[in-house]
């Protein structure tokens, strides 16, 4: 009759920590879906299949080159060991997802970078399925939508990784020659060759709350120039702030941005 | 029965739940902020933690702490008191993931009598009498109008997540709708984050009249009668009676019957209690449920003998009430005054401080439910009620008699208190006559 007296403990995953404010979040307050704080409003980041989730409508996502796997030209030691390894602990087979879909109902190929994949750098892999995927929206007069998550150039892969910002480019290049739409969206981190490379070459670009957005690390900077950097540099506000990109959005209002700015630019070049 | 329960709240409230911890011999553990380490509550439980700073947000009402110093001590169960956690379902749901019993309803209980809109749905749809207005929540003016003109001026237009006054405004003819719906809308979505609004009739000049009801996990609910609790001071109880002087044994019997069915209706358990209006026809309406120990539960358990505390322990520890309709009797009449640390000069004003010297009242059917003794410093963090004076006798006469003797013995001095407004109120004839409602102070105090 009576109630069966339990030792009281804290289920595994009953608080989330931000490790931006650091404060402890009830699970069910926080916003799982969108992967963002509700103390401090940081973006945390996505993997592949929760973005996907959030920007594109259900069902109607069709992957490119979802077999196109990573060599080892240069022999560099344990590097495709490391490859099996985040196989199996992402389900990715590389830190770039290609395909088409509908955003709203509205057509768009679309690149999602995952940076749990050797922190999304960029190989051959990487840079082949982009540029796929970008002569497929050109060839089909459909927008282009990248997701950017990097830390830059993938080094395994030295000088091919490098060739990858060129082949890229090359490609937004036609894409933009044919009057088509690219639209760039940095998410945390955008960094190195990436940046260097597609990740601006957007004719829109838009970057989520509080992205760290750059080139070269601010360390890196800092003792290169021997001086100290303005507070909040190579975030998605800063570079907003000096003209380097077109807005910061909320996540969840992502998507409706992504649709309506398509709708906008139907047609392509007028 | 439990070992040990945490206590998840201060002042006079967290003091009353360890006596009847102790007295049932269940270990206590006190928790407090950091300006609250010399509170009385800290000095008589068993264990003591500290969870955080004097800011409310930081401490009583931060859930991982009191769920941490509740694993941290091995307490079984939790009493939340009132205010602060007492009904918060997210609350109440984390305490059930973590095995811990919350004293109280359970999370979806809470949060189907927290909404006002949705427990006044509730409410008609088991057939208890509401306020004529809204069947839940208001769309929008038009809507809202429509309601009015149906209903007849005046109306009052309510705050779903309201309280204390809040987001509730009179509208006494159309024009003033239209005014008083945007304020109190917007006044709502400053106030609770949440502008869901209803539209009732406004009834003038009623009774707050309020039944006590026991429900165990078995289904057995009990009213334990009713509390009159009209003398109010800007929507805030000043002073509670029980019995009510206008209400039969007849009417008691009606509005208990309602309570109970209220209760029944959601399958409450726990203590709770229903509130109602009473107006001059004696017609009553429902307004909300209150899913927690009330300030003013004294009074109930003066004049039936039955203490409230234990039997929310017991009831929580899964044990059937053992008391049954038939066996509640009221004898005698009980009335508390709050006694607040405030200036009544000085339109209420908090008046915290060092209470330098204490002199409290005793005697026979006296009753002192409160946090405080002499070199007691009240922080100005939290609520302004210091102290619950009760006293019960055979008639209510003799009671507010014994009222008038008691208060003229509590002295305390360091700060103010509303000790003489309470008296001002004892000797106005409305009152001795049981001839008051709601606007009893502002018609004849001011």
């Amino acid at each position: 009759m009576n109630i069966e007296l339990k030792k009281p403990s804290i289920p595994e995953g009953l608080w989330i920590k931000c490790i931006s404010c650091n404060d402890t979040i009830y699970r069910d307050d926080y916003d799982e879906k969108f992967n963002i704080c509700p103390n401090c409003n940081k973006h945390h980041r996505l993997d592949v299949t929760r973005r996907l989730e959030i920007t594109v409508d259900k069902g109607s996502f069709k992957e490119y080159d979802a077999d196109l796997k990573t060599v080892n030209k240069l022999n560099f030691p344990k590097y495709i060991d490391k490859i099996e390894l985040l196989e199996e602990k992402t389900g990715l087979k590389e830190a770039v997802v290609t395909g088409e879909c509908k955003i709203n109902k509205n057509k768009a190929v679309i690149a999602i970078m995952d940076s749990r994949f050797l922190m999304g750098s960029m190989g051959s892999v990487v840079g082949e399925k982009i540029t796929r995927a970008i002569e497929k929206a050109t060839a089909k007069k459909l927008p282009i939508i990248i997701f950017t998550a990097s830390g830059g150039a993938r080094m395994q892969e030295g000088i091919f990784s490098l060739m990858q910002m060129a082949k890229t480019s090359a490609a937004l290049k036609r894409h933009s020659n044919a009057g088509q739409l690219y639209i760039s969206v940095l998410t945390d981190p955008t960094t190195g060759g990436v940046t260097a490379s597609f990740a601006m070459l957007g004719d829109i670009i838009l970057a989520e709350t509080g992205a760290l957005i750059g080139f070269a690390g601010r360390r890196v900077i800092e003792q290169t120039i021997n001086q100290q950097l303005p507070e909040g540099f190579q975030t998605a506000e800063f570079l907003l702030e000096h003209g380097f990109i077109d807005k910061v959005v909320n996540r969840r209002e992502l998507k409706d941005i992504l649709s309506k700015t398509i709708e906008i630019h139907k047609g392509g070049k007028r | 029965m439990f070992k040990k329960i945490l206590i998840a709240n201060r002042g006079e409230i967290a003091v009353r739940i360890i006596r009847a911890c102790k007295e049932m011999g269940i270990q206590t553990v006190a928790v407090y902020s950091e300006i609250d380490k010399e509170s009385l509550h800290v000095q008589l439980a068993d264990q003591s933690v500290c969870i955080g700073q004097a800011s409310p947000q930081k401490s009583y009402l931060n859930i991982e702490n009191i769920i941490s110093a509740t694993v941290l001590t091995g307490a079984e169960a939790i009493h939340p008191g009132f205010g602060f956690l007492s009904e918060n379902s997210k609350f109440a749901s984390i305490c059930n993931e973590c095995g811990i019993e919350f004293i109280g309803p359970t999370a979806e209980m809470i949060d189907k009598m927290g909404n006002k809109s949705e427990a006044r749905k509730t409410m008609i749809e088991a057939g208890i009498p509401v306020v004529p207005g809204s069947k839940g929540k208001v769309e929008g003016i038009e809507d809202g109008l429509k309601i009015a003109e149906e209903i007849g001026y005046p109306v009052m237009i309510k705050a779903s997540a309201g309280g204390g006054g809040r987001g509730m405004r009179i509208a006494y003819d159309k024009e003033k709708f239209i005014s008083a719906f945007n304020t109190a809308k917007s006044e709502s979505k400053k106030a609770f984050g949440d502008d869901t609004m209803y539209v009732e009739k406004y009834v003038e000049n009623p009774k707050h009249i309020e039944f006590q009801i026991l429900a165990d996990k078995h289904g057995n609910v009990i009213h334990l009668g009713e509390r009159d609790c009209s003398i109010q001071r800007r929507h805030q109880k000043v002073l509670e009676e029980a019995p009510s002087k206008v209400i039969s044994g007849e009417l008691r019997d009606a509005m208990g019957k309602a309570a109970v069915k209220a209760a029944k209706s959601i399958k409450y358990q726990n203590a709770g209690t229903i509130e109602f209006l009473l107006d001059k026809h004696g017609d009553f309406y429902f307004i909300e449920m209150n899913t927690r120990i009330q300030v003013e539960h004294p009074i109930t358990e003066l004049i039936t003998g039955i203490d409230l505390i234990k039997e929310q322990i017991k009831i929580a520890f899964g044990e059937k009430l053992l008391i049954k309709q038939k066996d509640v009797k009221i004898t005698g009449h009980a009335i508390e005054c709050r006694i607040n640390a405030e200036n009544p000069e000085l339109n209420f004003m908090p008046s915290p401080g060092t209470i330098t010297d204490l002199r409290l009242p005793g005697g026979y059917g006296v009753r002192i439910d409160s946090q405080v003794y002499s070199g007691y410093t009240i922080p100005p963090n939290y609520d302004s009620m210091i102290a619950k004076l009760i006293v019960h006798d055979k008639t209510r006469e003799e009671a507010i008699n014994k009222m008038k003797r008691a208060l003229d013995e509590f002295k305390i001095k360091g700060l103010c208190t509303n000790i003489e407004f309470q008296k001002v109120i004892l000797n106005k004839e409305a009152f001795i006559e049981g001839k008051y409602d709601t606007a009893f102070i502002a018609n004849h105090i001011g």
